[in-house]
C-alpha cells in the first residue's frame, strides 16, 4: 500500500524500505515502521487468533494495551508486534493459530462460548477427577499464547545502568517536558523516561492549532527540542517504565537500535524527586464484537494516519466519547478517508470549533449515540448505530470502526509508589488525590486535557519537585499556578458504559476472552470486588497488564451494585506495568574475573585456565586429563604451583585474639610465634565454611589463610561475628596484595636454598614453620612448611609487584631439577590421597566438623569466647543419622575411579563419592565420599552408581585414611 | 529491591551496596549453660514485625562496616533510629 507522504507528522522514512517475513509471505514497510504498522500498511487485517474462543483479532492500539498483536518473531514468542521496531529480513508468525490465520480450526470454539462461563477454569472438568489431567493438556494445546522452542537461542545485548538523579520525569509529553525543563532551569540533573520512540506524547501526530495557532506537533518538537539541548535532562526514549517504589526509585528498560551498545537495557533510577507524566491511554468502548478487525481507538486510527502515513482503510464510522475522536475523524476526512457518521456518546460538551469542521465537511455528527454492533465475521463489514436504549439505530456499512470510551488515566505509578486515587465523577477518571513524599502528578493525567493547561501544569509539578529539594523558584511557582488557573480545566469524562444486552460477545477483557456476560454471571455468584472478579473471571490478568479492562472493569462493577453509591474502587496495579522482558532484568553478563601476576606466564607454559570462583587458575599443563607428569615431578623431584588465589589477612590490635577465638573454632590461644596452626571456622550450625591457617607473627598480630573462595566474605564475617562487642582490632584483607608461590616436592629445599641466603635447613626452618625470609634481590618472602600436598613445600608469600620475579627465580633456580609448574588437578589428586580436605569438594551445606574426622580442631574449653558455631557443635559430636566423610579404594582397580558425585547406593542412596582419582603412587584409584554413618567402617562394600552404568552398580570398600604416606615423614624431611 | 541506606561512614547510599544482616537480637548469649533452644532461638528465629525494626547492615560494597538501621519493613524505607524497639 502506498504510504502518505507529505504529511508533517511522519515518523517514518519512506525511501528506506524494509521487508520481513510474515506467515511465510514478503510485506514491505519503511524505517520507522513497527512489525505492526508494516503488517497493517502491507494490508493484513488479521493478527492473530484469542486465547480462548479463537476469534480472529487484528490492530486495536499501538502501544501494546493488549494481546492482540503479539506475534512470535525471529523465533522469540510472545512479543508485542506494536513494540518491536520492524527490522530488515524479520520472521514473523502469528500465535495461537491451527491451521491458517483466516480459517482457523479452532474457529468454532467461538460458538461453544456458552460453555465456558465466568471460572470455567475453576469449576469445570475437575470431576471425575481423571478427567482434569486430560482436558489440561487439551486445553493447554487450544489456548495460550506463543511456543518456545527448546533449541532456541537468543543473542540479545542486555546491559543494566543505575543512574543518580534528583528529578526522575516518567512521560515525555507536553506535561513531562515542562516539567523536566523547569527542573532542570532550577540547576537540577533530570532524567526523562518515555516509553515510546519520539517525545512529544498525544501532540507529536497531531496538526490541531493551539491557542497561538501553531499546530501542536510543532509546539511539542519545540519543546522537545529544548529538553534535548538541556545537558542536565537525561532523555530516555523507547524506555517503558515498569515500576516505582517508595523511596524515589523508578526502574525501566529500554530497547535499542541497531545504533546501540544494547538490544534491552534495564535502567534503575534513583531520584531524590519524582514526576509522573504518564498520561492517559483509551477506555474501551463496549459493544457486541467490539473485538472485530477493524474496530480500533482513535489513537491508533489517528497514529496510523499522522506518524506512519498509513490510511486505515477507504471508509470509516466513528464511535466516541472525546474531543480526540472528532479531532481523529476530521483527520482522517482530510487525508482521504470517507467518514460515513460520527457518533459521540456525549449529548453536549463537544469543541465548538471540532463541530464546525465537522459540518464544514458534511461528516454526520450523532449526538449522544454509540455502537451497538459490529457485522462481519473476519474482518469488519458494517456497524449498528444507535440511541443507548436502541431506539433508533441505523446500520451503516464500512471498513473501519474507530471505537472509544474516552480516555482512562495511568496512575499506576503513583498508587505503586504509596499514592492514591480516587474517582472523580466529573471526570469520569481515578484521580490522585494522594501523592507519596517527594512525588508530583501533572498532566492528563489529572484530568488536564488544553495544551496551555498541560505546560503551566508539568512547569509547576517541575517546580514543586526542585521545591522539596531545597531550591526556592516561588516567583515561577506563583506564575505557574497563574497561568494553570487561566488555562482550561479538565473537562468533563463521559458516563458511556455499555450497549445494552447480554453481553455475551462484549469483550472487556481481549487477553483472557473476559465478556460483559462473564462479569455478570461472576456478580450474580456473589463477587463484588473488582479485585476479585478480576481473579474469578481472569479479566485483566493478561499480558496486557490489564491496559484493556483495567478502567471499564472497576465502573461496570460499581454500576452493578446494589448501593448505587460505592465508589468505583480500582484494582490494585503492581509491578511491572507493561509485559518486560526476564533478559531485561537479568542485564549484562559482565565477566569480573581476576587474573593472578602468574596468569599469563602460566598461559605460555601450556597452562588450561579455568574459572574458580572469581579466579582464573590453571586446571593442568599439556594434554593429559590426569595431570599425571605433573602429579608424579611433586612425589619424586619437584613442582610450583601458583596459589595466590588464597585468601591472606592480617588481624592485629589488643583485641586480635579475642576476635579469633570468635570465630575459629580451635583455641586461639595457643598458636605460637612463627608457628603455622591448622584451623578451622564454622557457622552457627557448626558447619565449616573455611579451614586455613593461622600464624602469630608478633604480639597482638597474626596472619591468616583462608580458602580461595572464602576471602572474600572473610572481613565481613569477622565483623559480623563482632558486632556487639566494640572490640579494638583490625582485619586487613591482603589477598590480592601477597601473591603465593608453593615449592613442593623432595628436592623443593634445594630450590629455595638457591633463591635465599638465609638458613632455610629442617632444622632452622622446621615443618610447620613460618619464616620471613629475604629472596635474591632483596625480596620480602613469607615462607610456611605445610604439607597439603605431602611432600616437601614451601609456600612463599611475596609482595603481589614481585610474584613475577621470585616466580622467575624459583624456575631458575629450580631448572637444574627440570622444575615445571603443576595445577590444579595434579593438586587436587596429591592431597586427595594424603586425605586432606577441600572446603566445597569434601562437605556440602550440612557437614559438620566431626564428619570430616575435623572434630579435635574444635576447643570445648573456651565458652567465654562465645565462639560461632561452638554450640551447634557440642550438639551434633555424637549425633546420629549424619554422612561421615570415609576414604574407599575399588574392588576392580582397572576400571578406574569412579566419577565423583556418583551416588553411594547400599539398597537406597546412602551417600556419595566425593572425590576419587587414580593413585599414581598406590597404583589403583582411591577416593573419598560421605556417607552415612552405618557404612563408615573400615571394610564396607559401597555400591556406586555411575551415570549410565545401567544399574549395574560398581563396588568399593572404606579403606583408611590417608592413603599416601600415612605417618606423614616424607613432609618433615 | 528499592532501598536507600544511609552508612554511618559514607552517607546514603543505594541500597545494593549493602548485604542485610538480620534483626537486632542483642549480644550473643553466654555459651555456657545454653540450651540448645535457645541457642536455636538466637540464630535463627525472627520476629518478623510489619512495620519498624531495628537491624543490621552491611556496607560491603563500601566502606565495608556493620551499623544498624531502622527500618519500615512495610514501606521498605529506612526511618529515623527509634530507641524503643
Ligand atoms: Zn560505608
Amino acid at each position: 500500500m502506498e504510504r502518505l507522504k507529505h504529511l508533517p507528522t511522519l515518523r517514518i522514512a519512506a525511501r528506506q524500505p524494509i521487508t520481513l517475513r510474515f506467515n511465510g509471505r514478503t510485506l514491505a514497510g519503511c524505517a520507522g515502521d513497527t512489525v505492526a504498522t508494516l503488517l497493517y500498511g502491507s494490508g493484513e487485517r488479521i493478527f492473530g487468533r484469542s486465547l480462548k474462543y479463537h476469534r480472529p483479532r487484528g490492530l486495536y492500539s499501538l502501544d501494546g494495551e493488549c494481546s492482540n498483536a503479539m506475534m512470535t518473531i525471529d523465533g522469540m514468542p510472545n512479543l508485542n508486534a506494536e513494540l518491536t521496531p520492524a527490522r530488515e529480513g524479520m520472521r514473523v508468525e502469528p500465535q495461537n493459530v491451527m491451521g491458517s490465520l483466516k480459517w482457523d480450526l479452532l474457529g468454532g470454539l467461538d460458538h461453544l462460548a456458552f460453555a465456558m462461563p465466568a471460572g470455567f477454569f475453576y469449576k469445570t472438568l475437575h470431576k471425575p477427577s481423571w478427567l482434569w489431567p486430560r482436558a489440561v493438556k487439551g486445553i493447554r494445546r487450544a489456548a495460550g499464547l506463543g511456543v518456545l522452542h527448546p533449541e532456541a537461542r537468543f543473542d540479545q545485548r542486555c546491559d543494566a545502568i543505575y543512574p543518580n538523579v534528583d528529578v526522575c520525569v516518567v512521560g515525555g509529553g507536553p506535561a513531562g517536558l515542562s516539567a523536566a525543563l523547569a527542573a532542570a532551569e532550577e540547576g537540577l540533573r533530570v532524567a526523562l523516561l518515555e516509553a515510546r520512540p519520539r517525545l512529544g506524547g498525544f501532540c507529536d501526530y497531531r496538526v490541531r492549532a493551539d491557542a497561538q495557532g501553531k499546530p501542536l506537533h510543532q509546539w511539542a518538537a519545540a519543546l522537545a527540542d529544548q529538553v534535548r539541548a538541556r545537558d542536565n535532562i537525561r532523555v530516555f526514549t523507547d524506555a517503558p517504565v515498569v515500576g516505582a517504589y517508595p523511596d524515589g526509585r523508578v526502574a525501566a528498560f529500554q530497547r535499542g537500535g541497531p545504533e546501540d551498545a544494547f538490544d534491552l537495557r534495564y535502567i534503575e533510577i534513583t531520584a531524590a524527586g519524582a514526576v509522573v507524566a504518564t498520561g492517559c491511554i483509551e477506555r474501551p468502548l463496549l459493544f457486541a464484537h467490539n473485538d472485530r478487525p477493524g474496530v480500533m481507538q482513535m489513537g491508533c486510527a489517528h497514529r496510523l494516519l499522522h506518524t506512519y502515513g498509513i490510511r486505515p482503510a477507504a471508509d470509516a464510522v466513528f464511535s466516541v466519547a472525546h474531543d480526540l475522536g472528532l479531532e481523529a475523524a476530521i483527520d482522517l476526512h482530510d487525508q482521504g478517508v470517507t467518514v460515513h457518521c460520527v457518533a459521540d456518546a456525549r449529548t453536549d460538551g463537544q469543541d465548538p470549533l471540532l463541530i464546525a469542521a465537522l459540518e464544514q465537511r458534511g461528516i454526520p455528527l450523532r449526538r449522544g449515540w454509540v455502537a451497538h454492533t459490529a457485522h462481519g465475521r473476519s474482518r469488519l463489514r458494517a456497524v449498528t448505530l444507535g440511541t443507548p436504549a436502541g431506539t433508533f439505530r441505523q446500520r451503516i456499512a464500512c471498513e473501519l470502526l474507530v471505537a472509544s470510551a474516552g480516555l482512562t488515566p495511568l496512575t499506576g505509578l503513583v498508587t505503586m509508589a504509596g499514592g492514591q486515587v480516587k474517582y472523580d465523577p466529573r471526570t469520569g477518571f481515578f484521580l490522585p488525590v494522594r501523592l507519596p513524599p517527594n512525588m508530583q502528578a501533572c498532566g492528563r493525567l489529572r484530568g488536564l486535557h488544553d495544551p496551555a493547561a498541560l505546560a503551566a501544569d508539568g512547569t509547576l509539578a517541575g517546580l514543586r519537585a526542585a521545591e522539596g529539594l531545597g531550591c526556592r523558584p516561588q516567583r515561577k511557582i506563583a506564575a505557574a499556578e497563574a497561568a494553570l488557573a487561566a488555562a482550561p480545566g479538565a473537562p468533563r469524562g463521559s458516563k458511556w458504559l455499555a450497549a445494552p444486552g447480554k453481553g455475551a460477545k462484549t469483550f472487556i477483557c481481549f487477553d483472557e476472552d473476559g465478556t460483559l456476560k462473564h462479569l455478570h454471571q461472576a456478580m450474580a455468584q456473589g463477587f463484588d470486588v473488582p479485585e476479585l472478579i478480576k481473579r474469578f473471571t481472569a479479566i485483566g490478568t493478561g499480558p496486557g497488564q490489564g491496559g484493556i479492562p483495567g478502567h471499564n472493569l472497576p465502573l461496570l462493577v460499581a454500576a452493578g451494585q446494589a448501593s448505587p453509591a460505592s465508589d468505583p474502587m480500582p484494582t490494585t496495579v503492581r509491578p511491572p506495568l507493561v509485559a518486560a522482558p526476564i533478559a531485561a532484568y537479568a542485564g549484562g553478563r559482565h565477566d569480573m574475573a581476576k587474573r593472578t601476576p602468574m596468569h599469563d606466564a602460566q598461559v605460555a607454559a601450556g597452562g588450561r585456565m579455568e574459572r574458580v570462583g572469581e579466579w582464573f587458575r590453571a586446571r593442568r599443563f599439556g594434554t593429559d586429563p590426569g595431570a599425571a607428569a605433573e602429579i608424579m615431578a611433586v612425589r619424586t623431584n619437584v613442582g610450583l604451583l601458583d596459589a595466590s588465589t588464597l585468601g591472606k589477612f592480617r588481624v592485629f590490635g589488643p583485641d586480635a585474639l579475642k576476635a579469633l577465638q570468635r570465630v575459629y573454632v580451635g583455641d586461639m590461644a595457643r598458636t605460637r610465634p612463627f608457628r603455622t596452626t591448622y584451623a578451622a571456622m564454622c557457622n552457627e550450625d557448626g558447619c565449616v565454611i573455611d579451614d586455613g591457617v593461622v600464624i602469630r607473627t608478633g604480639d597482638n598480630d597474626f596472619y591468616i589463610t583462608t580458602s580461595t573462595g572464602r576471602a572474600a566474605q572473610t572481613v565481613e564475617w569477622f565483623r559480623y561475628h563482632t558486632r556487639y562487642d566494640g572490640w579494638d582490632y583490625h582485619i586487613v584483607n591482603l589477598t590480592d596484595a601477597h601473591g603465593v608461590i608453593n615449592i613442593a616436592g623432595p628436592n623443593a629445599r634445594k630450590v629455595l636454598e638457591a633463591m635465599t641466603a638465609d638458613d632455610v635447613a629442617n632444622t632452622a626452618f622446621p615443618f610447620a614453620a613460618c619464616r620471613d625470609l629475604t629472596l635474591a634481590g632483596g625480596i620480602p618472602a613469607r615462607a610456611m612448611r605445610l604439607g597439603f600436598v605431602g611432600e616437601l613445600s614451601y609456600e612463599l608469600h611475596v609482595p603481589a609487584s614481585c610474584m613475577e620475579t621470585a616466580w622467575r627465580m624459583a624456575e631458575a633456580a629450580g631448572a637444574p631439577f627440570g622444575i615445571a609448574p603443576f595445577g590444579l588437578e595434579a593438586q587436587n589428586t596429591l592431597r586427595m590421597e594424603k586425605g586432606h580436605v577441600i572446603l566445597g569438594s569434601e562437605s556440602e551445606q550440612r557437614t559438620v566438623l566431626h564428619d570430616l574426622g575435623l572434630g579435635f580442631l574444635w576447643c570445648r574449653t573456651k565458652p567465654e569466647a562465645k565462639t560461632v558455631g561452638a554450640l551447634a557443635l557440642r550438639d551434633t559430636a555424637d549425633q546420629p543419622g549424619r554422612l561421615k566423610l570415609v576414604g574407599f579404594k575399588m574392588e576392580t582397580p582397572g576400571d578406574g575411579p569412579p566419577r565423583d558425585g556418583s551416588p553411594v547406593v547400599n539398597g537406597r542412596i546412602r551417600g556419595y563419592v566425593c572425590t576419587a582419582r587414580h593413585s599414581h603412587a598406590l597404583g589403583e584409584p582411591v577416593g573419598m565420599a560421605l556417607v552415612e554413618e552405618e557404612l563408615a567402617r573400615g571394610g564396607t562394600r559401597l555400591g556406586i552408581y555411575e551415570d549410565g552404568c545401567g544399574g549395574r552398580l560398581r563396588y568399593g570398600t572404606v579403606a583408611p585414611m590417608p592413603f599416601y604416606d600415612p605417618e606423614g615423614t616424607r613432609m618433615r624431611i | 529491591m528499592a532501598l536507600n541506606l544511609n552508612c554511618p561512614i559514607c552517607g546514603p547510599r543505594s541500597g545494593y551496596e549493602f548485604r542485610f544482616g538480620g534483626e537486632d537480637k542483642g549480644p550473643r548469649p553466654a555459651e555456657e549453660g545454653a540450651t540448645t533452644a535457645l541457642w536455636l532461638a538466637y540464630a535463627h528465629l525472627n520476629r518478623n514485625v510489619a512495620g519498624v525494626q531495628r537491624e543490621w547492615w552491611c556496607h560491603k560494597d563500601g566502606c565495608g562496616t556493620w551499623f544498624r538501621v531502622c527500618r519500615d519493613t512495610v514501606t521498605n524505607c529506612e526511618v529515623p533510629t527509634v530507641d524503643t524497639l
